[in-house]
């Protein structure tokens, strides 16, 4: 299959996933993955402290812990997706990280990314997918912090790529 | 609609995203961090269509009163929290979207950002029950509070009911501002192959 031979263009791409955005838009909401993420982070942290989370105000005044929830499934749907895609295009394999520096951004920046996140109430693809079209203060604001966040991230990027 | 079928609306829409995004390779990393350190665009440009279409569709959906726009105040915090995001997103190499797809590759660094990111989430819902900043959405007013650090609610709905204009003439706006960008780069890159 074409699909699986050659590389997608990502204007394509990116339009086809805008317009079904635009039908999950009218049937549940924009595309999100953050919400998800954090429901995931609320299952898992239930499954290992059991009641005790009941003690972090958190896990029950913001986001209650409910495998029912519909953006987790998004973010599934996306992984299985990318593995079908893989597979097919024989793609899949295992790849590590080489070198401690790479493992340390790598750390780092997910912790920035979760705690950003929460701190934020939105993701990057809230920001782009979702509140930005939809005229949303909270995208404008959200793109501003963003592409100030990615100009800092890029410059410690740079130092670490010349220095290594 | 069941909250069974909200799942499954969910899923197929996710597993179509998860196969375009593998087999084209796009990356909002890379569409940001690429433009600024590389001056490429392959993946800035499919943002730009990609919200160009959104801001038609959602508005005009928008102004006949269909569609589920996100309502929640918005402050302070989406600028540090998106800050935060950015750093991170571009130290980590992959966003929510490419940690997840990368995953799905094989990639343990991806899985690695995902499970620091899942790290993260926990340590700011402690942060969280200790400051009680930024507002939960049960306190949220909908109003400007500048103790709060809130700016309030504001988005095309609220444009369309305060100024009696649709909604979708804003999401003209936003997409012609949006395609003059686009229209940049493409300029931008026409005369870049030109000199080489």
């Amino acid at each position: 299959m074409e699909l699986f031979r050659k590389t997608l263009d990502p204007v394509i791409a990116l339009s086809a996933i805008a317009v079904l955005d635009i039908f999950l838009f009218l049937i549940v909401g924009a595309w999100t993955v953050g919400g998800g993420e954090t429901m995931m982070t609320g299952l898992i942290a239930q499954f290992f402290l059991g009641d005790t989370i009941d003690r972090i105000p958190f896990w029950h005044e913001v986001f209650k812990p409910d495998a029912g929830y519909w953006k987790i499934y998004i973010s599934l749907g996306m992984l299985f997706g990318a593995i079908v895609g893989a597979v097919a295009s024989k793609e899949f394999f295992w790849r590590f990280p080489k070198r401690l520096s790479e493992w340390v951004m790598i750390t780092v920046g997910g912790l920035l990314m979760g705690i950003g996140i929460r701190l934020a109430f939105v993701c990057n693809v809230s920001t782009f997918f979702g509140l930005t079209p939809e005229l949303n203060l909270g995208g404008y604001l959200a793109i501003s912090g963003i592409l100030a966040g990615a100009w800092f991230g890029s410059l410690i990027y740079k130092r670490v790529l010349e220095g290594g | 609609m069941s909250a069974l079928a909200e799942c499954l609306v969910a899923f197929v829409f996710g597993s179509v995203v998860g196969l375009l995004v593998q087999r084209s390779r796009f990356c909002n990393t890379a569409a940001l961090r690429d433009a600024m350190l590389f001056k490429t665009f392959r993946n800035t440009k499919a943002l730009l269509v990609a919200m160009m279409i959104l801001t038609i569709g959602f508005t005009a959906f928008i102004s006949i009163g269909a569609g589920n726009p996100m309502r929640f105040d918005v402050g302070v915090n989406q600028i540090l929290g998106l800050f935060l995001f950015g750093t991170g997103m571009v130290l980590a190499g992959a966003c929510t979207v490419s940690t997840w797809v990368k995953a799905g590759e094989g990639n343990f660094g991806a899985i690695w950002a995902l499970i620091f990111t899942f790290v993260g989430m926990f340590l700011f819902s402690l942060i969280w029950s200790y400051i009680y900043w930024p507002p939960a959405p049960s306190a949220m007013t909908g109003e400007l509070s500048v103790e709060r650090l809130q700016f309030g609610f504001s988005n095309a709905e609220t444009l369309q009911e305060k100024t009696g204009i649709p909604a979708i003439f804003f999401g003209i706006i936003q997409a012609a501002v949006l395609y003059g960008l686009y229209r940049a780069i493409k300029r931008r890159e026409a005369a870049s192959a030109a000199t080489t």
